[in-house]
């Protein structure tokens, strides 16, 4: 087996040498066979090594490799090892040579093995590739390079960087150039005058980036010191006990420095004390009473005494050397003037962030309030004007998500499947909703309970028909290109379209609701069913058919609302009632019988959940919990909601 | 002759048949399959049970197993975790089965673990989960944290140079103790406390503007930024909408999932996820010929569109294993079976040999892949075989804890004490 | 005063010896104490179903009497449930604990063993300290007066709150289910201290009884639900006959009247809601022993809704109906589910009764609700012609009102 491997192995060379002999000069390959490995499974560990060894040839074709190489272009060929540019063509890869780009004849997969270099090798390679590409006449490959800058900036970026500003001709990228040119000098300009002038040119600067220069240069480390020292860039001055240093931290530090001895603590006690065991005793003290830490110390003292182990350190000993050592902070620059502006940049940049992201946190809150606002208004209409209680609310948003999905695999255009996708959402679960009235609720007019339960009856049976048709798994819903984006104010503040849409699509609805209430003839037959349906019928309206259509009315827009909620979160069967108590919430809250209500409800419970969650980020849960705990203690005290209604139109 | 009274002649012959070759063992050989079919888990766990259905029937195919046919059991627990210890307690008393493959999520585990100790069952979990448990009577053949999370972490460290990490999670007890133990494999590996931003959010969470926005800021400090994923199931894809909506490019600040598979990413559209990481043992688009064959079996079996995943590759590893172990030993008993188990050795589908641990855990290699736009893996990078180890060794309660069912006959063994902690195992 | 309460509510004698009955019937052919014709798997599910024929006659007494259609009274059964199930960790876990530290060098000191005990019960979930609501968990005593105060002072404060403030209705409805949402989102949470969605689990190893078999344990703990629902069935027979029965019945009538003819309304709605949160508890305290875990998934509001559903289903304002309809709703449930119901072919479909169980439930419940709202219960009324008052109209204008059709023998 091994004699053949070696044959192999020597018939390989040969074959190669013989190709050498006859074909025209290979340079580049020779360095990357030289190299085969690290090409061929690249590492951030042996990049470094590999790039230096190409840029050292100083070949032509060392950027134009690089780049391919970064795009999971090149492939190594398994029977000779040797590499190639490829394009994969159906099945199959179109092979050229790396130094020719002469063609190299097509191979199968299984021929051929693509090298895919992560992401951390190719920001190094995009590194490397800066000084080719940053005055490129490509755009995008400048872009490209200003990339691979503000991903890992270096101080031997500034000088080509500085040199390539003059001649961009993009007014776009030269504007970016010069922000990273600020930025980069920030750290890297030579003079200290020219480092502060650009640290506070960055006053005013929003961007992550520039917190990130200012803040790198403001580094600093914890040290300890017997005295003061006075030639040292001294960040702080920190006492132990406060908030910024614990006096366990800070005793940690005195150990690890050597300036005290560890603390005698449990554990240390009980391995000393077991060492210590002779014939049942520590120190005379039979083992068996050491059931206590007081019983264990004074064992452990009583060794001490004798010599055994090192005197017991207690909490006073740790209190006295915290008290006679100094613990700073030390800037790793060294020159205060410099550490100086970045410290005043920095600090009002922060003011500015502070304000930006309690604004970027209200158009959160916003953005909450208007999909609740949205999951709900069907439910205002339903519930809050009929007083129907619909638990199959959730499941006509969910009707809606997947008649998006549906429509969606039908017409593959997102734009127009969007615009097809909305009316028929609505249609089907109007239909569905008028169905529902006719079958079921309007035989339970007067006993909401009852209508709460069937209702409820329904909405198990309507998700295990969900899951039975389209699988629990959840169905992709992709909003077209248009609404995938961001809506971008500055660096903080920004909110994705799909939520802008989101809180137009709410406003439309509520506008929309306000004037069929207000304005129009089914409104004013709406309403007057609602306060009296008899006399209403007496009136000749017939209730039976104004019931209908506002049911109709009410679950078709649960519908709509379906896909905008499909398109921002998911499509599965149980979407729909992870809306449903939220919503009812919404309603009551907001006081029942009152659209204007649920809008009141929705802004409350989305300000005040993305309040709560700012106070405990790490626990969106908590923020949850304690919602829900606010809206059972607020309904207590205001039990008609925030807009009560009065006189003879709050019913009871 | 009716078709009933042919086939009660036919099973009267079989057994017959099976009379005259089989030696003390009782046929058929049962195997029970615990997975629910119904309720929030179905999605996942009925692949797993039409993979055992088909393993049962590739290997009846082969001519079963000591001269007996393997019949499969299958229950449904409904994702109701109480209902796993009333199903698991049926299948071993009243249907009598010889060996258990099932459950998903730890919860469901713990609670059939009293009942498999109990009655001395044997159970194999296919998928990966957060370690600090070793039960003498289940076989774990997915991930333990230092098979996925750990390589995944260290990539992390090493090849994309992350210096700040957010850890992101389901709040359930997955993430909680995968997250405490890599918070202090990082804080070992040199990366301070505030540099570790820790996050969970509810089962099914959809509104993660607020949680991007706070990773992106993250960034602030001029340090390379990384999330580790442990998000479950549907909130998935809410996240990533949002990390695609936020411009959130994978070369900017790279994600690493370890629940997101080829399943989950057929719910969403995987072009502007591109770059982003998945960790696992095993990716449908490894390039083997086990693999390949696989696959080819499991779609004519289940259904052309089917895709393969990790859970199921454990599941292929452990059932095979069994099969030899019990051929080895000669016998179902669950005892006997257990010894034959140790040092069993099963090729992989990404390639290289699987081996059984003495702590019931499997050494198999990591794999890193990247999320390509049809929603498969390009693996990026393939570890050898990694030893699972039940008790991580970065936190400090279970660093001197040691799995060894082989030597020491203990689950839980105190390296420093030189004892057995207990005999049955925490749950 | 004449009449006996027993001459007065015929139907506790015959509930009474059907229970018996049955309870015996069980015990004889159970594999512990009889022949083993029933699996200990199958004695469990009977204990736990008599458990939530215990909480389901609660239910009714609060909806079907009272008029308040609470969903939250599967909060209450879970907070038992926990309450028991923190003792049965910590018992057990210590047991574990004392063993093995008795081979260390040193005698471990009490607080060595509190964070052993901790760190092997929260291990599990990342955290190694007993947080405070464990304080009593050392103690059954303590912990088995927490089953009842604990739920007891939640729906004694809660209620006091929405009583106070006339919160009726679905109002009231939607409030409960809100309750057991948040302590459900509440108890998911690791940092609750109670392992989150692990919840407490391996209860059905009950500390000290390592030696005894689970078939004994199964058929002693079905007998002590069995005696639990037999006084829980008593108890609220005699609360919901005579005059406060009269009282509480005329509450889910017509409350209005009531508060004008004098009495205070709300007491006896706390009253009601409180003692029925306390049977509740008591009916978890059982019923998790049984199942084994209890996580926050239990308590889900889904959990309360089919609670009504069963009362809807055996027929409210009826304690019978209520047992008959928990057993029959959940035993089909769980026969239904479990896979041995048989498919049925259509030809060109066939129905696979795990996927469609529910889409079933859920149209027979509309079913019930319309066309028969007294339930399976209803079913005695045509064999036992009970005299009814002749009322006019419907029966009250509340919402929790009877309908007219529920009062006709």
């Amino acid at each position: 087996m091994i004699f053949r491997l070696v044959c192999v192995a020597f018939a390989i060379c040969l074959g190669l040498s013989a190709a050498r002999a006859q074909a025209p000069a290979t340079p580049l390959q020779d360095v990357l066979q030289q190299n085969a490995d690290a090409v061929a499974n690249p590492s951030r560990g042996t990049v470094d090594s590999l790039i230096a060894a190409l840029l050292e040839s100083d070949l032509d074709g060392v950027p134009v490799f690089l780049e391919r190489w970064r795009d999971r272009a090149v492939y190594q060929r398994v029977s000779d090892g040797l590499f190639f540019f490829g394009t994969a063509t159906d099945g199959g890869f179109d092979l050229t040579d790396v130094d020719t780009g002469a063609d190299a004849g097509r191979a199968t997969s299984t021929e051929v093995s693509e090298l895919r270099p992560n992401a951390g090798v190719r920001r190094v390679i995009g590194g490397a590739l800066v000084a080719f590409q940053l005055l490129d006449n490509d755009p995008a490959r400048r872009v490209a390079a200003l990339d691979a800058i503000a991903r890992s900036p270096s101080d031997d970026q500034l000088g080509p960087l500085r040199r390539s500003i003059e001649d961009e001709p993009d007014p776009a990228l030269k504007d970016r150039k010069i922000r990273l040119e600020r930025l980069l000098a920030a750290r890297y300009a030579e003079s200290e005058a020219e480092r502060i002038t650009a640290i506070e040119s960055l006053r005013g600067d929003l961007g992550v980036d520039a917190r990130a220069v200012l803040n790198l240069i403001l580094t600093s480390s914890p040290a300890v010191f017997a005295t003061m020292p006075t030639d040292r860039n001294i960040a702080a001055v920190l006492t132990p006990g406060s908030d910024d240093l614990s006096e366990e931290a800070a005793y940690d530090q005195l150990v690890s420095a050597d300036l005290a001895p560890p603390l005698t603590g449990v554990e240390p006690i009980k391995a000393a004390l077991i060492a210590a065991i002779d014939g049942g005793q520590v120190a005379g003290i039979p083992v068996a009473s050491l059931t206590t830490d007081d019983a264990r110390e004074s064992a452990y003292e009583a060794l001490a005494a004798a010599g055994a182990v090192p005197p017991l350190v207690t909490l006073e000993d740790q209190a006295a050397s915290l008290a006679t050592h100094s613990f700073v902070l030390l800037y790793a620059e060294p020159n205060k003037a410099i550490t100086d502006a970045a410290r005043e940049t920095l600090d009002a940049i922060g003011m500015q962030v502070a304000r930006n992201q309690a604004a970027d946190l209200a158009l959160d809150g916003l953005s909450l309030a208007s999909i609740y606002f949205l999951a709900a208004i069907g439910l205002a209409i339903t519930f809050g004007v009929m007083g129907v209680i619909n638990m199959a609310h959730g499941e006509f948003i969910m009707m809606g998500a997947y008649t998006g999905y549906v429509v969606q695999l039908f017409i593959p255009d997102y734009t127009l499947s969007l615009i097809v996708a909305l009316p028929l959402a609505f249609a089907v679960t109007f239909g569905a909703g008028v169905a529902m009235e006719r079958l079921v609720i309007r035989w339970l007019y007067h006993r909401p309970l009852e209508t709460l339960l069937a209702t409820f009856g329904i909405s198990i049976a309507l998700q295990q028909l969900a899951k039975n048709i389209f699988g629990t798994q959840a169905r992709p819903l992709t909003s077209p290109a248009w609404l995938s984006g961001n809506l971008t104010f500055n660096e903080v503040v920004s909110i994705s379209m799909i939520r802008v849409a989101i809180f137009v699509l709410a406003l439309m609805f509520l506008g929309l609701l306000i004037y069929i209430l207000k304005r129009t003839r089914l409104g004013l037959e709406v309403r007057a069913v609602t306060q009296n349906p008899g006399m209403a019928a007496s009136m000749g309206i017939n209730p039976d058919r104004i019931n209908m259509l506002t049911f109709g009315l009410g679950s078709g827009i649960a519908g709509i609302a379906g896909v905008a909620i499909g398109l921002y979160a998911k499509v599965t069967s149980e979407m729909g009632s992870e809306y449903i108590v939220q919503s009812f919430m919404t309603v009551v809250v907001g006081g029942v019988g009152n659209v204007w209500g649920t809008l009141a409800g929705a802004t409350l419970i989305g300000f005040l959940q993305k309040g709560i969650e700012f106070f405990n980020p790490s626990n969106t849960l908590a923020a949850q919990t304690f919602m829900i705990l606010f809206i059972i203690l607020f309904i207590q005290f205001r039990p008609k909601g925030i807009v009560a209604l009065k006189g003879r139109a709050a019913g009871d | 002759m009716t078709k009933k009274t042919k086939f009660a002649a036919l099973a009267a012959a079989a057994i017959v048949a099976s009379a005259g070759t089989a030696s003390a063992q009782d046929c058929p050989i049962k195997v029970g399959v615990l997975h629910s079919l119904s309720g929030s888990m179905a999605i996942s766990e009925t692949t797993l049970k039409d993979v055992m259905l088909m393993l049962v029937e590739q290997q009846n195919a082969k001519g079963g197993l000591l001269g007996c046919q393997l019949e499969a059991v299958v229950v449904d627990p409904a994702s109701d975790w109480p209902l796993f210890a009333e199903k698991a307690r049926e299948l071993l008393t009243v249907n009598e089965v010889d060996v258990i493959f099932g459950n998903w999520t730890s919860v469901s585990r713990k609670s059939v673990l009293p009942v498999i100790e109990e009655l001395n069952g044997l159970l194999f979990y296919p998928v990966q989960y957060e370690g600090e448990e070793s039960s003498r009577n289940v076989f774990y053949t997915g991930a333990a944290p230092n098979q996925q999370a750990i390589p995944a972490t260290d990539y992390f460290l090493e090849e994309l140079g992350v210096e700040k990490f957010a850890l992101l999670g389901t709040d359930y007890v997955y993430p909680r103790t995968t997250n405490n133990i890599l918070e202090s494999y990082l804080i070992s590996k040199g990366i301070a406390k505030e540099d570790i931003f820790v996050n969970y959010t509810p089962f099914g969470h959809s509104d993660w503007a607020t949680i991007v926005a706070d990773v992106v800021a993250l960034g602030a400090d001029g340090k390379q930024v990384g999330v580790i994923s442990t998000i479950n199931g549907d909130a998935n894809i809410g996240f990533y909408k949002e990390l695609a909506a936020a411009g959130v490019s994978a070369e900017d600040i790279p994600v690493v999932a370890f629940s997101v598979g080829e399943e989950e990413l057929s719910g969403l559209d995987t072009s502007e996820l591109v770059g982003h990481l998945a960790a696992w043992n095993y990716f449908m688009s490894a390039d083997t010929p086990a693999n390949a064959e696989f696959i080819t079996a499991w779609k004519a079996f289940a259904g052309e569109d089917r895709v393969t995943n990790d859970p199921m590759e454990a599941h292929y590893i452990g059932f095979n294993m069994w099969v030899n172990a019990v051929t080895a030993a000669e016998t179902t008993d669950v005892d006997t079976v257990r010894s034959a188990m140790y040092g069993q050795e099963f090729p992989n589908l990404t390639g290289g040999t699987a081996v059984m641990l003495p702590n019931h855990h499997l050494a198999k290699p990591v794999l890193i892949g990247e999320i390509r736009a049809d929603g498969q893996f390009d693996i990026i990078t393939q570890t050898p075989e990694v030893e699972g180890d039940a008790w991580t060794d970065y936190l400090p309660e279970s660093a001197v804890l040691t799995s060894d069912w082989k030597e020491l006959g203990c689950g839980m063994y105190n390296t420093e004490t030189k004892t057995c902690v207990q005999l049955t195992s925490n749950y | 005063m004449t009449r006996s309460f027993i001459a007065k509510n015929p139907s506790v004698l015959w509930f009474l010896l059907a229970l018996s009955v049955f309870s015996i019937a069980v015990t004889l052919l159970s594999e512990a104490t009889g022949t083993g014709l029933i699996s200990t798997s199958f004695v469990k599910t009977l204990g736990k179903t008599l458990c939530l024929c215990l909480i389901a006659i609660a239910m009714d007494v609060v909806w079907g009497y009272c008029g308040i259609l609470s969903l939250g009274h599967f909060a209450f059964f879970g907070l038992g449930g926990y309450a028991i199930g923190m003792w049965l960790m910590y018992a057990r876990t210590e047991l574990i604990v004392v063993e093995s530290l008795a081979n260390a060098a040193l005698p471990p000191t009490d607080k060595e063993v509190v964070d052993a005990i901790a760190s092997q019960i929260f291990g599990v979930v990342g955290a190694s300290e007993f947080p405070l609501i464990w304080s009593f968990a050392h103690s059954l005593t303590l912990q088995l007066a927490m089953v009842v105060l604990v739920p007891g002072l939640l729906a004694l404060v809660f209620g006091w709150l929405a009583f106070r403030s006339r919160v009726t209705g679905v109002y009231l409805s939607i409030l409960t289910q809100a309750m057991t949402l948040a302590l459900s989102l509440y108890l998911f949470q690791n940092d609750s201290g109670l392992r989150g969605n692990n919840g407490l689990s391996g209860l059905q190893n009950i500390p000290g009884l390592d030696a005894v078999p689970q078939s004994v344990i199964s058929i002693a703990f079905f007998w002590a639900s069995a005696v639990a629902l037999g006084v829980g069935y008593v108890l609220f027979a005699w609360v919901v006959s005579g005059k406060m029965g009269s009282v509480i019945r005329a509450i889910r009538d017509n409350e209005s009247r009531v508060r004008f003819l004098g009495y205070h309304v709300e007491s006896y709605k706390l009253f009601v809601f409180t003692l029925t949160a306390i049977v509740a508890a008591i009916a978890g305290a059982l019923y998790y022993p049984q199942a084994g875990i209890i996580n926050p998934a239990e308590i889900a509001p889904i959990a309360s809704i089919y609670l009504a559903v069963w009362v809807a289903i055996g027929g409210r304002g009826r304690l019978y109906g209520a047992v008959i309809g928990a057993a029959f709703v959940s035993l089909l449930s769980s026969w239904f589910t479990g896979g041995s119901a048989p498919a049925v072919n259509l030809g060109f479909y066939t129905i696979n009764w795990t996927d469609w169980w529910l889409v079933l439930l859920g149209v027979s419940f509309v079913a019930v609700t319309l066309f028969f709202p007294k339930g399976i219960g209803g079913l005695f009324d045509l064999i036992v012609l009970k005299p009814v008052a002749d009322r006019q109209g419907d029966y009250g204008p509340d919402k929790g009102a009877w309908r007219k059709e529920e009062g006709e023998p």
